[in-house]
């Protein structure tokens, strides 16, 4: 592609759990509603009707009755999610292969060079809102607009099911009174920074001396200022070209607060176990294991151990997880636990050299060839068994349709 | 509800559209489905299945087709749909 000006489309889905819902069940269309997670009662996305009450996403259930005592509660099937999405991504890539997924229910489309096809890009935009709407009943907000960060701001500035562009002669009218925390990368913590410098606006951030912005904010001093113009050169880069990822991990949100060492070792089991597979499915291995643990007071502790070789190894990996566990202060109650894998080596193919590891290899083989044809844990370590709740229960924010990103969720 | 339960459905397989339940009988009364009101696919090992969401217009279904198995399965009922 040429450097010349781009078109750049952002799609969201708008209220994405919740809308599913309401189309699976037409008893719920209209109403406020709230879909929660199967453990903890935590909102993950509230219906329209639900935000209007003032229902957030992260509420408990109380806070959220509260808010709306009328509301209805729906226990969220992820894979119900996952499908749905997996299906907008293919419509999105029938009008161009420069798809960058964003998250379960946003992304990003270049479609610059796809013109010649489909006319314009509100040809594109009406024809993609009209196929999801007509194939799954769901509405979305796309922004056009030269960028992905004016995209963005523009799928944002109608909703639901809105058609927003903004033409670069604009940007600089738009961008003028803009508050900065609108832009998307610019959070609450950034804005106060800002507005002790006496920024607001966006348009103030643009003029503001680039000298005084790297002194307070580094490198990316420099990159605020071009946001604040309404600049980004950053492509849209699809899932294949994104290169080798560098991590593999899984959180887990206990279902209840636990304590000690023995009542968290199987669930560090599970993640170990859920790592190992996902990395041994996608040919890698990694040098360092991490460990992350949260407590009820929403602390959050990570610590991590390097090993001599990599390793894909389940075992492996629960077994440097419960050495950094014994790090931690175990008599606090601890409501998350996290397992990662760094280092990674692509590609691995590690030859056991001694008996013993021959035979965990090949043990570990014969489990996944199981758990490949008849799913997820059917074969496992024996305490797994009385676990009721295997797998992830969560939609990851780094999930991605296709590659090791693919995250099965249960 | 408790239990998946293995259902008798007649279902229309049409050509570039899929499938789509027409009826299922349990406990032997006959269900019309009025609606599919969603669908969706899902995996559990290499097996896949197909998810959907039906109304006979008293109460929601989800009805599950394994084309492996050529089998049935009612996953799921709400009342008042």
């Amino acid at each position: 592609m040429s450097g010349g000006p781009r078109i750049i489309m952002h799609l969201d889905m708008n209220a994405f759990f919740a809308s599913v819902e309401q189309q699976c069940n037409p008893a719920l269309r209209g109403q406020p509603l709230a879909v929660i997670g199967s453990g903890r009662t935590v909102v993950t996305t509230a219906s329209y009707e639900a935000r209007a009450c003032g229902v957030k996403t992260g509420m408990n259930t109380w806070e959220a009755r509260q808010a709306c005592p009328q509301i209805l509660f729906v226990v969220g099937n992820n894979r119900k999610y996952v499908d749905t999405s997996t299906r907008i991504i293919a419509m999105m890539r029938d009008y161009t292969p420069l798809v960058e997924v964003f998250s379960i229910d946003e992304a990003f489309l270049d479609v610059t060079g796809s013109l010649g096809l489909f006319g314009s890009a509100t040809t594109i935009a009406y024809r993609l809102k009209a196929r999801i709407r007509h194939e799954l009943g769901l509405t979305c907000s796309i922004g056009i607009a030269p960028n992905k960060l004016l995209a963005k701001l523009a799928s944002d500035m109608q909703k639901p099911d809105g058609l927003t562009v903004i033409d670069a002669d604009e940007v600089a009218s738009l961008m003028e009174r803009l508050p900065v925390g609108e832009l998307c990368g610019i959070g609450g913590k950034t804005v106060r920074k800002l507005a002790d410098l006496n920024i607001f606006t966006c348009g103030q951030l643009g003029r503001y001396p680039l000298a005084i912005l790297r002194q307070h904010f580094g490198i990316v001093g420099e990159q605020l200022s071009r946001m604040g113009r309404g600049l980004d050169a950053s492509p849209v880069v699809p899932s294949q070209d994104a290169g080798p990822v560098k991590s593999v991990g899984h959180s887990m949100t206990l279902r209840e607060d636990l304590c000690g060492r023995d009542a968290l070792a199987r669930y560090l089991l599970q993640l170990a176990e859920m790592v190992g597979r996902r990395a041994r499915r996608h040919r890698v291995a990694g040098r360092t294991v991490h460990l992350v643990v949260r407590y009820d007071d929403f602390t959050t502790v990570g610590r991590q151990r390097s090993r001599l070789t990599a390793t894909s190894q389940s075992e492996a990996i629960y077994h440097d997880a419960m050495t950094i566990l014994d790090s931690f202060d175990l008599s606090r109650p601890v409501r998350l636990l996290g397992v990662r894998l760094t280092g990674l080596v692509h590609q691995h193919e590690q030859l056991p050299l001694f008996p013993e590891e021959r035979r965990a290899a090949a043990m570990a083989a014969a489990m996944d060839e199981a758990n490949d044809r008849f799913g997820e844990f059917t074969v496992t370590f024996g305490s797994l068994l009385t676990t009721a709740e295997k797998g992830s229960r969560v939609i990851s924010p780094a999930w991605r349709p296709d590659g090791i990103r693919r995250i099965d969720v249960t | 509800m408790a239990k998946p339960e293995k259902v008798r459905v007649a279902a229309i397989f049409e050509p570039g559209r899929g499938v789509r339940p027409v009826w299922f009988d349990r406990q032997r009364r006959q269900y019309l489905v009025k609606e599919t009101t969603y669908r969706w696919q899902d995996r559990v090992g290499d097996k896949p299945l197909l998810h959907f969401a039906v109304t006979d217009g008293e109460a929601l279904y989800e009805l599950v087709y394994s084309p492996l198995e050529g089998s049935w399965t009612l996953l799921d009922q709400q009342a008042g749909s």
